[in-house]
């Protein structure tokens, strides 16, 4: 029986006792005359006398009454007993015949749907590579491209050093840890890149995690719970989002990197919490150093006023950002010289910019210590491969103590392909003047051009159809020898679905003739698509 | 084996058949009972040792196979008694140390209260448990190793100062036994054909693409090892993911969202749980390994429909694993498939421990089993257990695998397999299938050893008396140690003894069953495990283990 049922069965037998409890009293005018030599009794003994002699005189009096009273009482027992239902419940009676009948008829919809016209000529365009790593590379059908899809910025990816390193790594701890991190998973080299990042971040304590993608759905659910407050940008990543789901917060959600509507929520919320009582809840603000969706960078010092302001904690994700931006390529807190100290909860990844696997979640101390027994991808998943935990920490080392060569080629690639696609007339590019990461859309006329040349059976400017005509660039320009790629999204699942664009990585290891080549493609493309 | 007589009174199929012809068979022999056979195979598992110990095993092998079902009525009241009695004096000491630590030293308790306007970040109710109980024992965790994890494997010593609150490294190495890796083939080496090959690939191929797969980093080293995969595994076609946790998690959502049902098995591991709350889809349980219960809960969900709205459920899916980690018990697959043309429901199987280590040919305990592995819609697998990698594989059918590719979180977001981990995976299988010329019959005799290893190494328990939970050809060996000081006892105990365990209590297991689990691996000879049972049974005796002596 649940509460609920039981609650209500309370009340309905008080109700009951009630009634049986008044018969009497309705009865006592007959019996009025016994009422004075009962006040000084006890009230049980007086209650019982008095029943048994109310019983016996109207017995006497009147037996019909008695027989009448009797019915009454049995009714209430009756009806007492006699509902059964549950609430919030309709328990269905069905016979066994129902059941079957039922299970015969009931057809499941396949597992999985079948793939949409556009699905699959996503599918069908991913690109087979047949070749190592690195700037250039061989496609499978031997057509050679140059790389802008790998998060390389530094490129540290497919260096010697690393390689041999790896090579000797192997050689010592073999590939995998064969277990988690707390059944003897934990090696000396996870503890050797924790303490390294710990100090090229400047943080107090950093834990490491396998895999990248499992640090914000392991870290947001690990301190946020159910009735805490999240407030988080609409174009977080989607990982962010999922940790986000997972953790079962309130959501609030505010217009991507506008500190004015932030302001907004942040004020609307403070108003509602202020009213109620109790304990505060634990209140977060999530949000993106370089945003994975639009390359746009975090204005991370108004954040961290707002966050003082209205008592809330950051969780910041500078997967992208670390190895990309900042004086020493440490992110976006280096960049606004803001201490990772005062970032509540910095997560991090290493199969960017490093070239490595896994990501990692610097904070204090202790929020450290609960993550090792809370944090889901921590507990229940296998450790890092000690071959990429050294790949990680020699792409670390390296960008310290070649910080400045580095980060320079990089910045002057930016900044070289930027100039040359800004004399594209038909382009928009998004994002951050500093970001490594661009986001290549064509112009409102330079969409309707394509798409009515293109899609002959529809001219709606739908997602779709924007997708399909980059996605028809993207396919040009790769028989051009350019290896770009358009953004691929899980739509369905997607908080807030992004405008398709061509995603444009640059590293610091693409020379001028390649990123020039990058532009004149991109030109040839859209010409040809747009005929 | 209750179980598989209710499934047979309902649903009269070849399965259950056999199965009701196995569940006779317990009765006569108790140790075959507790092989779980359910198909010929567990008959084939271990005839040659059942006669020579069936005397011995006959008055006491019952209980410690089927302790879930039968309850604790085997284990002696004592024990239970004074097992809940401890945890009643450790609770209340915590409670009491929390509230003088509250009262005289109110600093080291600044994070749980509430202070300037800010919640405390971690619960203080919620912490307790870590706080005062998992401290005052987490040395026996997170102990740091060093080099392979293999057979043996070397610990990296530690002290502490300041009762388990933080540690120091004090530079002293030891080389123990190691019964607490996943390293169920012994693939975890830095030596041989696996790492030869993963060489050459690191310096052919490189290290990482630092891209997804579905933007530009699909190689075609991923096309070929998924079909190894496939090929190994006799499906249509598979796909690999480059975390095993992720696999899970992040599939999961896919296959079932609102409006469809997730019938999940009680003690399913986390990644499944995480996985089906992200899917937004009902969940509900049924009865740990028992299909009588699946079937109940699913004649009632189908015939009531959607909860409110009371219309048909779109799909449904059952989310079962192959061996339970913790438990050592393998899945009633044969039952459950049984239901499955009358019920219409997909099968999720998670095979993160049985892949490699289980079976003839190491498919897994569909080919352990018996089962035709083609009635499983969904084949979850692992490179973390026995092919010493890290990762994990679905395979099915074509068109789910090209949907998963396109769509799974983890070819759109998440990073691609690294190369030297997928070079692993795709050598580690070679040799499993033994399509290698150079190293013919290596796969197959590690299969053979782990085989022989684990039955040899759960015999012995049994014979001494433990109370051990775990069906015959599991690889692991969980051993109920139930007192809660005698948790990290065992785990001190075997550390001087040079042996690394694993022992695990509330919350990873119900409140009483705290328990040490061994993981056997086809490296260890048989002088490891001779030695590593002389030393239990030492500790068996030091500790008061042996419940059914």
């Amino acid at each position: 029986m649940r509460f609920q049922d039981r609650l209500f069965f309370i009340s309905k037998s008080s109700l009951a006792t009630v009634l049986i409890s008044a018969l009497p009293v309705l009865g006592s005018s007959d019996a009025g005359n016994h009422s004075e030599n009962a006040k000084t009794h006890g009230f049980f003994s007086y209650g019982a006398r008095f029943v048994v002699r109310y019983v016996k005189a109207s017995y006497r009096d009147d037996p019909f009454r008695t027989f009448l009273e009797l019915c009454l009482v049995l009714f209430i027992v009756w009806y007492v007993s006699k509902q059964k239902y549950k609430f919030n419940q309709v328990d269905l009676k069905l016979s066994e015949k129902d059941i079957e009948e039922l299970i015969k008829e009931w057809k499941p919809e396949p597992i999985v749907p079948l793939m949409t016209t556009h699905e699959k000529e996503v599918f069908d365009n991913f690109p087979v590579i047949d070749s190592p790593t690195g700037t250039v590379l061989k496609l499978d059908n031997g057509k050679s491209v140059i790389n802008f899809v790998s998060h390389d910025f530094l490129g540290l990816m497919n260096n010697a050093n690393a390689k041999e390193k790896a090579v000797n790594t192997l050689r010592k701890y073999g590939v995998g840890p064969c277990g988690p991190p707390g059944f003897y998973g934990t090696l000396d080299v996870h503890m050797e890149l924790e303490a390294l990042i710990s100090s090229f971040l400047k943080a107090d304590a950093t834990i490491l995690y396998s895999q990248a993608m499992s640090v914000c759905v392991s870290v947001i659910p690990c301190f946020s719970k159910r009735g805490d407050i999240i407030v988080a940008d609409d174009q977080v990543n989607f990982m962010l989002q999922q940790g986000i789901l997972l953790s079962r917060s309130r959501v609030y959600w505010y217009k991507h990197n506008d500190m004015e509507d932030l302001k907004k929520v942040l004020e609307k919320i403070d108003q509602v919490e202020s009213k109620k009582k109790g304990p505060i809840p634990r209140k977060f603000i999530v949000a993106e150093g370089l945003s994975m969706s639009t390359g746009n960078i975090l204005k991370l010092d108004k954040i961290m006023e707002l966050k003082k302001q209205f008592k809330y904690r950051l969780i910041l994700d500078e997967s992208l950002a670390i190895g990309a931006i900042g004086p020493r390529g440490a992110g976006t807190t280096d960049l606004f010289g803001i201490s990772v100290k005062d970032v509540e909860i910095l997560i991090g990844s290493l199969c960017l910019a490093f070239g490595g696997s896994g990501g990692f979640c610097c904070s204090s101390k202790q929020l450290i210590g609960h993550q090792r027994l809370s944090g889901a991808g921590y507990v229940f998943s296998a450790a890092m491969p000690a071959i990429m935990a050294i790949t990680a920490a020699d792409g670390i080392r390296r960008l310290e103590t070649d910080s400045y060569a580095l980060l320079n080629l990089l910045r002057r690639n930016i900044a070289t392909l930027r100039s040359q696609l800004g004399r594209i007339k038909d382009i928009v590019i998004e994002g951050d003047i500093r970001s490594p990461q661009m986001h290549i859309r064509l112009t409102e006329s330079a969409y309707k051009k394509c798409i009515s040349s293109n899609l002959n059976s529809s001219n709606e400017q739908t997602w779709e159809n924007e997708d399909h005509v980059l996605l028809n660039i993207v396919s040009h320009m790769r028989d051009n020898g350019i290896l770009v790629s358009q953004c691929v999204y899980v739509k369905e699942h997607e908080h807030n679905i992004p405008r398709p664009s061509i995603r444009v990585l640059v590293s610091c290891t693409h020379t001028q003739q390649q990123l020039e080549k990058l532009s004149q493609s991109l030109e040839e493309a859209i010409k040809a698509i747009a005929k | 084996m209750k179980t598989s007589l209710h499934s047979k009174t309902s649903l009269l199929t070849p399965e259950s058949s056999t199965e009701a012809i196995s569940s006779k068979m317990k009765d006569v022999n108790p140790e075959v009972g507790s092989l779980q056979p359910r198909k010929r195979k567990g008959n084939t598992v271990s005839k040659a040792t059942q006669n020579e110990k069936s005397v011995l095993e006959s008055s006491n092998a019952q209980a410690p196979t089927k302790e879930k079902h039968k309850g604790l009525e085997s284990v002696p009241i004592f024990t239970l008694i004074t097992t809940y009695l401890s945890y009643l004096i450790l609770i209340l000491f915590a409670h009491i140390r929390d509230r003088m630590g509250k009262l005289f030293y109110p600093g080291q308790y600044a994070l749980l209260r509430e202070s300037d306007g800010y919640a405390p970040l971690i619960s203080d109710f919620e912490s307790l448990w870590i706080r005062r109980l998992y401290t005052r024992i987490s040395d026996a965790f997170n102990r740091p190793i060093t080099g392979v994890a293999g057979g043996h494997v070397t610990l990296l010593e530690r002290t502490s100062k300041d009762h388990n609150k933080t540690f120091e490294l004090t530079g002293k190495k030891t080389e123990v036994l190691n019964l607490a890796s996943y390293n169920y083939l012994g693939f975890a080496q830095n030596t041989g054909y696996c790492a030869d090959q993963v060489e050459l690939s690191i310096k052919n191929l490189g290290l990482s693409h630092c891209a997804s797969r579905a933007q530009g980093a699909q190689t075609k080293m991923i096309l070929e090892t998924e079909k190894l995969i496939s090929e190994y595994l006799d499906v249509e076609d598979s796909i690999l993911i480059s975390m095993g946790y992720a696999t899970n998690s992040s599939v999961i959502p896919l296959l079932v969202d609102k409006g469809c049902l997730i019938i999940s098995d009680e003690l399913n591991h986390s990644s499944l749980v995480s996985g089906s709350r992200l899917s937004g889809a009902t969940i509900t349980v049924f009865k740990h390994n028992d299909p009588s219960d699946l079937e109940r809960v699913l004649r009632r969900y189908i015939s009531e429909g959607q909860p409110r709205t009371h219309r048909p459920w779109r799909k449904i899916l059952v989310v079962i694993e192959g061996l339970y980690s913790m438990e050592g018990e393998i899945g009633d697959l044969a039952g459950i498939v049984a239901l499955k043309d009358k019920y219409k429901f997909y099968i999720f199987l998670d095979e993160a421990h049985s892949i490699g280590a289980m079976g003839k040919h190491g498919r897994g305990v569909c080919e352990f089993l018996g089962v035709d592995h083609k009635k499983v819609d969904m084949l979850m697998g692992t490179f973390t257990k026995s092919f010493g990698a890290v990762g994990g594989y679905i395979a099915g059918k074509k068109d789910l695998i090209d949907y998963l590719r396109l769509k799974s979180y983890s070819s759109v977001y998440g990073e691609v397999m690294p190369i030297p981990v997928m070079e692993q995976v795709a050598s580690s299988l070679r040799l499993i299938m033994d399509i290698v010329p150079e190293h013919k019959g290596e796969g197959p005799k590690r299969i053979k050893q782990l085989e022989e290893n684990s039955s040899y190494f759960m015999r012995k328990l049994r014979e001494m008396g433990f109370l051990i939970l775990g069906d015959q050809g599991s690889p692991v060996v969980p051993l109920l140690l139930f007192n809660p000081g005698k948790i990290p006892a065992f785990s001190h105990e075997c550390l001087k003894r040079n042996i690394a365990v694993v022992v695990v209590s509330y919350p990873a297991t119900p409140i009483i069953t705290g328990r040490v689990r061994f993981c056997i691996s086809a490296s260890h000879t048989r002088e490891d495990l001779d030695y590593a049972l002389e030393q239990i049974d030492e500790i068996g005796d030091l500790l008061g283990l042996k419940l059914l002596k």
